[in-house]
């Protein structure tokens, strides 16, 4: 369920973590923090997806959601790598 | 969508259907253009890293955080709206369309850096998917803020439910489509 206090733990993660990937793009080599860049985003659209559209009170949409976003990463990373 | 709405079923989309058939919709095609962007590069990747370095980084990733501050804001209005708190709940959803401004805004000097620089959509195929990709993008946000303050004007709770759906989708596709072209290089 969505309330006030789950927007604001949403939205202080989504900073963090935004935070954390320009820590990330900055201080490291970016073929070694790509894959952590891109975890990063992956978890930001979880976020987004489970908080602000609220589909933590749909848990099978939110998996299908999960899983197919962790399909495109993993072939954005694997084409990052490949070239 | 909240505790202020207990009309959907268990397990049920929350919110508006079709503004879901939108949301998926616009992944698809957002999903569709970051792959594209990183099979052309397969074939230029020096190229795609130099361009890329052009790309004002700080500016884009401040834009991830207006974006996500501004989708707050759009939640807790529906939330305040769902209690009865009309004037929080209309407070919040100009504050959101204020910080869609400020996206624009900054988008619109990275794009100015970038006509100074002599950098066109044809200069290079990396910048051929960074206008198209961000620039639509850009439109939506347009789109947004238009959406927020017709919904704080005309206020009902589905009404604020629908735009707010519409802004995450918009916040959804920034925190994808954001690592892809300006921090993979």
């Amino acid at each position: 369920m969505m309330t006030h206090a789950n927007l604001t733990r949403a939205w202080a993660l989504l900073v963090g973590l935004s935070l954390v990937a320009a820590a990330c793009s900055m201080g490291l080599p970016i073929r070694i923090a790509a894959p952590a860049i891109l975890l990063l985003a992956l978890l930001k659209a979880r976020i987004i997806l489970r908080d602000y559209l609220d589909l933590a009170s749909a848990p099978s949409w939110a998996r299908g959601f999960a899983l197919t976003l962790s399909l495109f990463c993993a072939t954005i990373l694997g084409l990052y790598l490949a070239g | 969508m909240s505790q202020a709405d207990s009309t959907h079923p268990p397990g049920a989309l929350p919110g508006e259907l079709m503004m879901w058939v939108l949301i998926i919709s616009e992944l698809l095609v957002f999903g569709a253009g970051l792959l594209a962007f990183m099979g052309v590069r397969l074939t230029d990747p020096v190229g795609f890293a130099e361009a890329q370095s052009h790309l004002h980084r700080t500016g884009a990733a401040l834009n991830t955080g207006v974006l996500v501050t501004s989708g707050y804001l759009a939640a807790r209005a529906y939330l305040w709206r769902g209690v009865g708190a009309r004037p929080k709940a209309r407070l919040a959803l100009a504050g959101a369309a204020a910080l869609g401004v400020v996206f624009l805004i900054i988008k619109g000097a990275e794009y100015a850096d970038k006509a100074a620089q002599g950098i066109a959509w044809d200069t290079h195929p990396f910048f051929t998917f960074y206008y198209l990709l961000t620039g639509f993008h850009a439109a939506h946000v347009v789109a947004g803020v238009v959406l927020l303050l017709l919904v704080a004007w005309k206020d009902a709770p589905r009404n604020i439910e629908a735009g707010a759906q519409f802004w995450h989708m918009v916040d959804l596709v920034w925190v994808l489509l954001f690592p892809v072209i300006y921090l993979l290089g």
